[in-house]
C-alpha cells in the first residue's frame, strides 16, 4: 500500500512539473493542409453538381436585342433603341428586372469619387485642378428617355446609380418571355481625360476621332441559379457579368467612316466601294497573310472629308453575351482566313495609320495564332470572327472585337518592348473571347477566373507566336516577386474584384502561375489539358463558378488538388523548400553502436541475433572503425543470401553511398520537392517527391537516396518550378555563390 | 481587362476611375552586404526595365530604348544620375556616395552593381530608396541586408521612404 501511494504521488509529481514546464495543448480541429476544401466550397447541387458540371437542374436566361444606334460624330453623342425580348428559363417567376447602367459611373458626382481614399497630390494640370475642385465640364451617364412595354406603355423603374429595377405588373413566369423597349442617349467621353474602357480619341493633327464604343446599351444583368440577380453595382474593377442572346444592331455613322463589330455585317457589299469588297472576298481565302481591304491610302483620304453624309451598318450575331464596335474615318483594316480544325473563321484588323508599321505586319497574324492556339487548349472558336482594333493606351475585350495598345514611336521605331507588349496585349484581349465571353464566369465577382485563366492560356500562345520574346521559362518565376513581397499588401485569389490589391498579380499573374505550376509540375500536360478541356466543354456558353473549376479538375483527372486551390487560391502563403542537413551513410557488416542500443533497448543482445548489415553515418565516432571499403554485395552475409535466394545482380545499380535529406518547408504552401542530385563524375539524377510527402508533417521531412556513385551536390528545384520565393537554401553543400564579386570580376576583366 | 500601361497623361488625368495598368505588380529589390574585412558595402538593386525607362523618360525627356539596338549610349550616365538621387545611404550618419560598377539585363529586369568603400566600422546604416514613388503609387522598394551575418529586410513606399538600421 505504501508503495503504491508513493508510486501515485511520484506520478502526480511528475506531471505537475511536466505542466509547469511545457504548455499543454489543448487539441485542434483538422488543421492538415490536405483536408478537403468541402467546407468552403458551397454545397453542391442539381445545378451546379459535385463534379463541377452543370446539372440536371442548371437554367439560364436568354436575351434578345434589336437595336438602332446613331454615332453623332460632331457632338460625340450616342443614340439608341433597343427592344429586348427576354426570356424567363429558370423556375422561378420574375416580378422585376435588373438593368445594368454601366455609363452612369461617369455622373459628374459618382461614388467613385465618394469612396476615393487618395489624398492630394503635388501637381495637378489646370485641366485637372478644374475638373477635382472647380467644375467638372463632361456631363456623362445613360440619358433615359423611355422605358416601355410592347404596347407602348411606359413601365415604371428605379434607378439605384449603375442599376435600373424594372418594375412588373404580371410576374414573368418561368419558361416564358417578356418584351419591352428603352430610349436612351449619353456623351461619349474622350478617354485620355476621362478614363474608362470606351470612348473616343482625339487626332489633335487632323481633327479626327477613333471611336471604340462599349457598354452603350443598358443590358440585362445576370439571374443565375448562385446569385439570384447579379445586381452588384459598377464600382469599375469588377468587370460584367452578362446573359447570352441574339443581336440585330442597324448603326448609322457619318458615310466615310469604316465600323466593324461584334457579329457579321450583312449588307457590307453596299457600304464600302467595289474594290474593296473584291478585297473583303480575297481575304476570305487567304489563309498565309493578312489582305488589306480598306488602304492606308483610302483611310487618309477619308479623314480629310469630314462627311455630313450618313450610312447604317447591320450587324448580326448569335449567342454573344455582349456587343461593341469601333468606328472611324482613320481605319485601315486588313483580315485574313485561319483554319481551326473543324472550321475556318475570319480575323480582322482596325488601326489608324499610327498603328503602322507594326500594326500591318502583326496584328491580324497574331489574332489567327491566338484562335488556334486557344482553341487546341478548349474548343474551335465558334465565332465567325475576332477583331483587334488599334486604340491607344486600351486594353479592353468584347465578344469578336477587342481594343489593343501599341504605337511606334513616329510611325518607325519598334522596340523590342513596343512588340511584346503589343503581341502580348492583342493574345490577351483575343484570348478573353475564350474566358470570359464563352467560358462566361462572372467578372464582377471573381476576376481571377476570367484574367488569370486566359493569362494562363496566352502563356503558349504568346510562345507559340514568338519564342524568343516569350520564353516559357520565366513562369512561374516571375510571381516570386510577389509572393514574397509585404503581407500587409497581398490579398487571397479567392477575393471579390473590388477588393484585390495589387490587382495584375493577383488577379492575372498568380492565377496564371499557378495553373502553370500544376500542368508543368504537378499534374502534367496530359492530365491537365483533358481536365482543362472538360471544364471549358462543360462550360461554354454557360456560367461556371470557382467551385466548377476546382471540382472539373479533379474530377476529370483523379487527382486530390484541394490541398493546392486552398493554399494558391485561397491563402497568401508562399512557398520556401530549404535543405536543412544531409547524412550520409556507409553499409557495413561489423557491429554498430547504433544497432547495439537499439537492440540493448529491446532487452537484447546483439551477439544473440543473427548477422546483419548496419548502416554506419558519417558524423557517428565510430564510422572510421566501421566502414570499411567493401561494395555491399561484396560483404559475405548479403553474397550469402544472394546466391542462396538466386538473385541476380545484373542490370541492377548497386547502392553503395546512402543519403538522408532533411528537408525544411518555411514556407507555408505545400508544394512537391523536386531535387537533383549531382554524382561525382559529373552525371545528375532528378527526383520529384509529390506534394503528399508533407503529408504529416508540414515543417520538416526526410528522404533517403541511395547510389553506387557518390553524391557531391543536391539542389531543390533547381529549374525554380515551383515558385520558391527563397533560392538560399536550395543547396548542398550551401552555395557561397556571391552575384556581386562575380560581377565585379567579371567587369575588371573587360 | 486592360492591360495597359501607366503613362504620366493618365495620371496627370483622373486617377484611373477604372483600371490601371495590370501587367504586373511594382516592386524593386535592394540587396546590401557588409564585406568587412573588404571595408565594403555591396550592393545588388533591380528594377523592372519599363518602369525604370518610364521614370527616366519622364525625367530626362530622353528616348531611352532600354535593353535593344537602339539603346543610347550614355545611358550609364542616366543611371547613375538616377539612382543617386533616389538611393541614399546614410552610413555613421554621414551620406556617403557609391561606386556605380555596372549594370546587367536579364529577362525584364535590370540589375545594378553599386559599392561603398572605406567603411571600417558599421554602427549606422539608414537607406532611403525613392526610385519609382513619383510615377507608380504602387511601387514598394524592398530593402534587404546581410550585415555581420545578420539579416533583415523591410519595405519602403512613398509614406515611409528610409529605414535605420543601428550595430
Amino acid at each position: 500500500m505504501k508503495n503504491l501511494a508513493t508510486l501515485i504521488f511520484v506520478f502526480f509529481s511528475i506531471s505537475i512539473v511536466s505542466a509547469q514546464e511545457t504548455t499543454v495543448k489543448k487539441g485542434h480541429y483538422n488543421t492538415s493542409k490536405f483536408r478537403q476544401l468541402k467546407q468552403d466550397l458551397p454545397t453542391p447541387n442539381k445545378q451546379h453538381t459535385a463534379s463541377g458540371a452543370p446539372g440536371s437542374d442548371y437554367t439560364q436566361q436568354k436575351v434578345d436585342y434589336v437595336m438602332d444606334i446613331t454615332l453623332d460624330d460632331k457632338n460625340q453623342k450616342i443614340i439608341g433603341f433597343e427592344k429586348i425580348t427576354y426570356h424567363n428559363n429558370s423556375k422561378d417567376p420574375l416580378t422585376y428586372l435588373w438593368v445594368q447602367l454601366d455609363q452612369n459611373i461617369r455622373e459628374s458626382h459618382t461614388k467613385n469619387d465618394e469612396v476615393s481614399t487618395r489624398g492630394t497630390r503635388a501637381l495637378y494640370s489646370p485641366k485637372q485642378f478644374s475638373k477635382k475642385f472647380l467644375t467638372n465640364d463632361f456631363d456623362g451617364g445613360f440619358k433615359l428617355q423611355e422605358v416601355k412595354d410592347s404596347h407602348g406603355n411606359d413601365l415604371p423603374y428605379k434607378i439605384n446609380w449603375t442599376m435600373m429595377r424594372i418594375d412588373l405588373a404580371t410576374p414573368i413566369a418561368p419558361g416564358s418571355s417578356f418584351e419591352f423597349s428603352i430610349k436612351w442617349w449619353y456623351n461619349i467621353n474622350n478617354y485620355f481625360i476621362d478614363g474608362g474602357r470606351s470612348g473616343f480619341e482625339l487626332f489633335e493633327n487632323d481633327g479626327n476621332k477613333l471611336y471604340i464604343i462599349a457598354q452603350f446599351f443598358p443590358r440585362l444583368a445576370v439571374y443565375n441559379n448562385v446569385e439570384g440577380w447579379q445586381n452588384a453595382q459598377f464600382w469599375g474593377t469588377g468587370e460584367f457579368a452578362l446573359e447570352f442572346g441574339d443581336y440585330t444592331v442597324n448603326i448609322t455613322t457619318p458615310s466615310d467612316h469604316i465600323l466593324n463589330g461584334t457579329g457579321l455585317i450583312t449588307n457590307l457589299k453596299e457600304l464600302i466601294t467595289k474594290k474593296q469588297y473584291n478585297r473583303f472576298l480575297k481575304a476570305q481565302k487567304t489563309f498565309n497573310k493578312p489582305i488589306i481591304i480598306v488602304t492606308q491610302e483610302e483611310a487618309e483620304k477619308a479623314s480629310k472629308e469630314f462627311s455630313t453624309k450618313t450610312k447604317t451598318w447591320t450587324l448580326e450575331a448569335k449567342n454573344v453575351r455582349d456587343f461593341a464596335f469601333s468606328s472611324s474615318r482613320k481605319f485601315i483594316w486588313d483580315g485574313m482566313a485561319v483554319q481551326l480544325e473543324s472550321k475556318k473563321v475570319m480575323a480582322y484588323s482596325l488601326y489608324p495609320k499610327e498603328g503602322n508599321p507594326l500594326w500591318e505586319e502583326h496584328s491580324s497574324r497574331i489574332i489567327a495564332n491566338t484562335l488556334k492556339e486557344y482553341s487546341k487548349f478548349t474548343f474551335d472558336y465558334p465565332y465567325p470572327k475576332a477583331i483587334s482594333v488599334n486604340a491607344d493606351r486600351q486594353g479592353m475585350e468584347y465578344p469578336m472585337i477587342c481594343w489593343n495598345h501599341g504605337r511606334p514611336k513616329n510611325n518607325k521605331v519598334v522596340s523590342d518592348r513596343l512588340k511584346k507588349g503589343m503581341i502580348g496585349v492583342i493574345t490577351h484581349e483575343i484570348g478573353h473571347n475564350f474566358f470570359p465571353m464563352i467560358v462566361n464566369s462572372d467578372e464582377r465577382k471573381w476576376s481571377w477566373m476570367d484574367e488569370g485563366i486566359n493569362t494562363f492560356v496566352e502563356i503558349y500562345a504568346e510562345e507559340k507566336y514568338d519564342s524568343k520574346l516569350f520564353p516559357t521559362s520565366k513562369y512561374p518565376k516571375n510571381i516570386i516577386g510577389y509572393m514574397a513581397g509585404n503581407q500587409d499588401n497581398l490579398t487571397p485569389i479567392m477575393t471579390n474584384s473590388e477588393d484585390v490589391k495589387q490587382f495584375g498579380s493577383n488577379a492575372y499573374h498568380k492565377p496564371a502561375a499557378g495553373l502553370f505550376i500544376l500542368r508543368e509540375t504537378i499534374m502534367g500536360p496530359e492530365l491537365f489539358d483533358y481536365a482543362f478541356k472538360t471544364y471549358a466543354n462543360r462550360w461554354k456558353f454557360k456560367h461556371p463558378t470557382p467551385a466548377d473549376f476546382f471540382r472539373t479538375m479533379e474530377d476529370a483527372s483523379a487527382m486530390d488538388l484541394d490541398w493546392f486551390w486552398r493554399g494558391w487560391f485561397y491563402t497568401t502563403r508562399n512557398n520556401d523548400i530549404g535543405i536543412k542537413d544531409v547524412t550520409s551513410y556507409r553499409v557495413t557488416d561489423i557491429k554498430t553502436k547504433r544497432a547495439t542500443e537499439l537492440l540493448k533497448k529491446y532487452g537484447k543482445n546483439i551477439d544473440e541475433i543473427p548477422a546483419s548489415l548496419y548502416l554506419v553515418s558519417e558524423k557517428s565516432e565510430e564510422y572510421n572503425r566501421v566502414s570499411t571499403t567493401k561494395k555491399p554485395q561484396e560483404l559475405k552475409i548479403l553474397e550469402d543470401y544472394l546466391k542462396e535466394n538466386n538473385i541476380s545482380l545484373k542490370d541492377i545499380d548497386i547502392p553503395n553511398y546512402f543519403y538522408e535529406i532533411h528537408f525544411e518547408k518555411l514556407g507555408g504552401l505545400i508544394m512537391p520537392i523536386i531535387v537533383e542530385y549531382t554524382f561525382e563524375d559529373g552525371t545528375k539524377e532528378r527526383l520529384q517527391y509529390p506534394a503528399q510527402v508533407w503529408r504529416k508533417n508540414d515543417k520538416e521531412v526526410t528522404k533517403v537516396f541511395t547510389s553506387s556513385k557518390k553524391v557531391v551536390s543536391i539542389v531543390v528545384d533547381p529549374d525554380q518550378q515551383t515558385a520558391d520565393v527563397n533560392e538560399a537554401n536550395n543547396h548542398w553543400p550551401k552555395k557561397a555563390e556571391n552575384r556581386f564579386e562575380s560581377f565585379k570580376t567579371s567587369t575588371i576583366k573587360e | 481587362m486592360k492591360r495597359q500601361l501607366f503613362t504620366l497623361s493618365i495620371i496627370f488625368t483622373i486617377l484611373p476611375l477604372f483600371a490601371f495598368g495590370v501587367h504586373k505588380y511594382y516592386i524593386s529589390l535592394t540587396q546590401v552586404e557588409y564585406v568587412q574585412e573588404k571595408a565594403s558595402l555591396q550592393i545588388i538593386t533591380r528594377y523592372f526595365i519599363d518602369d525604370l525607362e518610364h521614370a527616366l523618360e519622364k525625367q530626362y525627356t530622353e528616348t531611352f530604348q532600354l535593353d535593344t539596338d537602339f539603346e543610347i549610349d550614355s545611358v550609364d550616365n542616366y543611371f547613375k544620375k538616377y539612382l543617386s538621387k533616389n538611393l541614399i545611404f546614410n552610413i555613421n550618419n554621414k551620406k556617403r556616395a557609391f561606386h556605380y560598377i555596372g549594370k546587367e539585363y536579364e529577362d525584364d529586369i535590370v540589375y545594378f552593381y553599386l559599392e561603398i568603400t572605406q567603411i571600417d566600422t558599421l554602427r549606422l546604416l539608414e537607406i532611403r530608396n525613392t526610385a519609382l514613388f513619383k510615377y507608380f503609387p504602387e511601387q514598394q522598394n524592398i530593402i534587404k541586408t546581410k550585415i555581420a551575418n545578420k539579416h533583415t529586410s523591410f519595405y519602403l513606399n512613398k509614406q515611409k521612404d528610409k529605414g535605420l538600421l543601428k550595430f
